[in-house]
């Protein structure tokens, strides 16, 4: 295949899953491959030339989704280890992808496998930073004595139930930034001796 | 900056690559403590124990997330083949 051409496959693939993450965003997960063919203004059956299966268009694009945040989560690791920066920061990457985000931890549960192991490897990079920011604290005595995934849990559990019913509290807008520092507030002081 | 071939991390500081040797591909966490890099099994192990501890995950969930992870890694190419 010419370069020229081999430019052209990718590009088109790109564009493919730049409008697969938009509609899955907008919509959902099961959004008509037909929907993602107009968005991306390619014909419907281009998009079974690059993605031969709905799984592998949906896989592809989330892949790209985790790489992009994951590039973002790598960068608490600027936080210093200061628990306070590091839940801020978490708290900014999850708003610039705030409804994609919401979709997918909405979602997950109906998704084939593949996509719950990327779900598991973008907390796994979050993990990460929070064990090397924790660890210090606990080993001063200045976090209470829970195991860390409990801890590591609880904030998920508190940001995803904010993300979960935003239409409670936050009709419009962004629940992350109307909460984010309610959120980090109450679990500062949940974990803090 | 490198991405370490066996964990994907990437390695902005000398101390973060193994022996704190920049021309080294793989970062301190998936050296052993003679330098070399772990194998396959070990680098399962430890990437499955660390899912565990941090997010609690059963055995059999944390052990596939951690292939998963392994599978899109260069140094692992050849085990997925």
């Amino acid at each position: 295949m010419s370069e020229k051409r081999q430019l052209q496959k990718a590009q088109t693939k790109e564009k493919i899953t730049a409008a697969a993450l938009k509609m899955y965003s907008e919509n959902g997960f099961s959004t008509p491959t037909l929907a993602i063919a107009n968005e991306a203004q390619v014909s419907h059956g281009s998009i079974f030339v690059h993605f031969p299966t709905v799984e592998d268009l949906l896989i592809s694009s989330l892949d790209v989704f985790s790489k992009e945040i994951e590039k973002e989560l790598l960068l608490l690791s600027d936080s210093d280890n200061d628990i306070a920066t590091l839940l801020e920061m978490h708290i900014d990457v999850l708003i610039r992808h705030e409804d994609f985000y919401k979709r997918l931890i909405k979602e997950t549960v109906y998704l084939p496998e593949e996509t719950k192991n990327t779900f598991i490897a973008i907390q796994s990079t979050v993990s990460i930073h929070f064990l090397q920011a924790l660890e210090k604290k606990m080993s001063e005595g200045k976090i209470k004595n829970v195991p860390f995934h409990m801890i590591f849990n609880t904030w998920l559990g508190l940001v995803h139930y904010y993300l979960l019913n935003s239409d409670l509290f936050t009709p419009k807008g962004s629940v992350l930034k109307q909460y984010k520092n309610s959120l980090i507030e109450c679990f500062l002081t949940l974990i803090e001796k | 900056m490198k991405n370490c071939i066996a964990c994907g991390m990437p390695m902005r500081k000398t101390s973060e690559f193994a022996m704190c040797d920049e021309s080294k591909d793989y970062c301190v966490y998936c050296a052993r403590p003679d330098g070399t890099m772990q194998s396959f099994e070990e680098k399962k192990e430890n990437l499955t124990n660390f899912i565990i501890k941090t997010q609690g995950l059963s055995g059999e969930v944390a052990e596939n997330a951690a292939l998963s992870m392994m599978r899109k890694l260069p140094a692992w190419e050849d085990h997925f083949t």
